[in-house]
C-alpha cells in the first residue's frame, strides 16, 4: 500500500473514531456544569482544554502501544490470516454499531451500562480541576475501547506496514482526525456557542452518526480485504 | 416550613430523601446558567419554577426523583425553553 493510500486509511479510520460519542457526550456535560456552577467561561474552556488533552494522549498511548504490539508479534509481515481477522472484527463491530450503539430513547444515550453513565455523569458533574478533566479524557476513550478496538486495530495494522519515516506521521494522522469531533465542541463552547445547541444538534444526527460510523467501518473493512487479502491470494496464485 | 415529601430516588435504587426546595433551586440555576443565562435571570426563574413544584407537591406523601425532573422542567420550559432541554437532557446525555 502505497504512503497516499495508507495515510488516507488512517484518516478514514480516525473519522471512524470520531463518531463515537461517549467522549463529546462527557465533555458537553463538563462544559455545562462548569458554566451551571458559575465559573468563568475561562474555566470552563481551561477544563475543557485539559479533557480534550487527556483524551488525545490516551488515543496516542493506545495507538502506539497497540502497534508496539503487533510490529513484535509481526516482525516480518503481516499475514493474510490475520488481516481477514481484523476485517472480521471491523465488520461485526460495524454491525453491532446500527445495531445497538444508541439506545432508542430520548437523548444522546448510549449502549454504556446504566450506573457507568450515571458514575462519568457523576464525575463530570464534580470535575473540578484541570487534572480530574485530563483524567476524564483518558477515562472517556478507553470506556469505548470496546467500538475502538476495530479501528485502532486496523490503523496499527497499515502503520506497521508503512515505512518507518512515516509511522510517526501515521500515527499523528489517525490522532489528528480521531479528536476532530472534541476539537469542534471546544471550538464551539470556546467561541461562546450554548450547550444546548451542541447538544440538540446531537440529538438530531445520532442516528446519522450511527450509520456513518457503522458504515465507514464496514467500508473500510472491505477496502482492506480487497486490498491486504483478496489481491495478494489473486497475485500469489498469478505468480 | 418545609414540605414533608420523601423524594424515590432511581426507582428505588439510592433509597428516599426529604424534598429540599434550595437543591431544586440550585439544579434549576444551573440549568439556566449552562445556556448561559445572566445570574439574575437565572435566580427568578429558578424562584418562580421551585414555587410551582412547591404548589404541585402538596398533599403527595411520596413522589419519584423522575416525576419531580419531569414537573420542574415542564415548568421551567415555559420561562426559558433551552434551560428546560438541558434540564431534561441530565441522565440522557450519556
Amino acid at each position: 500500500m502505497d504512503i497516499i493510500s495508507s495515510l488516507s486509511i488512517l484518516a478514514l479510520a480516525g473519522l471512524i473514531h470520531a463518531s463515537f460519542q461517549l467522549s463529546v457526550s462527557v465533555l458537553t456535560l463538563v462544559n455545562g456544569h462548569a458554566l451551571g456552577a458559575k465559573h468563568s467561561q475561562q474555566r470552563a474552556l481551561r477544563l475543557s482544554t485539559s479533557f480534550v488533552v487527556g483524551a488525545t494522549i490516551m488515543t496516542l498511548l493506545l495507538l502506539s502501544t497497540l502497534s508496539l504490539i503487533l510490529l513484535s508479534v509481526f516482525v516480518y509481515e503481516i499475514p493474510a490470516v490475520a488481516w481477514s481477522a481484523v476485517c472480521g472484527l471491523m465488520f461485526s463491530v460495524g454491525v453491532a454499531i446500527w445495531i445497538f450503539y444508541y439506545r432508542r430513547s430520548e437523548g444522546t444515550s448510549t449502549w454504556v451500562p446504566r450506573p457507568v453513565a450515571a458514575y462519568l455523569t457523576g464525575r463530570t458533574k464534580s470535575t473540578k480541576s484541570s487534572i480530574e478533566a485530563f483524567a476524564l479524557g483518558m477515562v472517556s476513550i478507553f470506556g469505548e475501547l470496546i467500538f475502538i478496538i476495530a479501528p485502532l486495530l486496523a490503523a496499527s495494522m497499515v502503520i506497521i506496514n508503512m515505512p518507518a519515516s512515516w509511522q510517526l506521521a501515521g500515527i499523528a494522522t489517525y490522532t489528528i482526525f480521531s479528536i476532530l469531533s472534541l476539537v469542534i465542541v471546544w471550538v464551539s463552547i470556546g467561541s461562546g456557542h450554548r450547550v444546548s445547541k451542541i447538544q440538540k444538534w446531537r440529538e438530531q444526527n445520532k442516528y446519522f452518526l450511527q450509520f456513518i460510523a457503522g458504515g465507514g467501518l464496514i467500508v473500510m473493512c472491505f477496502y482492506l480485504y480487497t486490498y491486504e487479502v483478496l489481491s495478494s491470494a489473486v497475485l500469489i496464485g498469478g505468480y | 416550613m418545609g414540605l414533608a415529601v420523601d423524594i424515590v430516588k432511581h426507582n428505588r435504587l439510592k433509597g428516599h430523601e426529604q424534598f429540599s426546595r434550595d437543591k431544586l433551586h440550585a439544579s434549576i440555576v444551573a440549568a439556566c446558567l449552562s445556556v448561559r443565562t445572566p445570574v439574575g435571570q437565572a435566580e427568578s426563574i429558578a424562584h418562580a419554577v421551585s414555587n410551582s413544584v412547591v404548589d404541585w407537591l402538596e398533599n403527595k406523601p411520596e413522589v419519584t426523583s423522575q416525576d419531580l425532573r419531569e414537573v420542574a422542567s415542564k415548568h421551567l420550559e415555559s420561562h426559558h425553553p433551552e434551560a428546560a432541554y438541558i434540564y431534561r437532557q441530565y441522565r440522557i446525555t450519556i
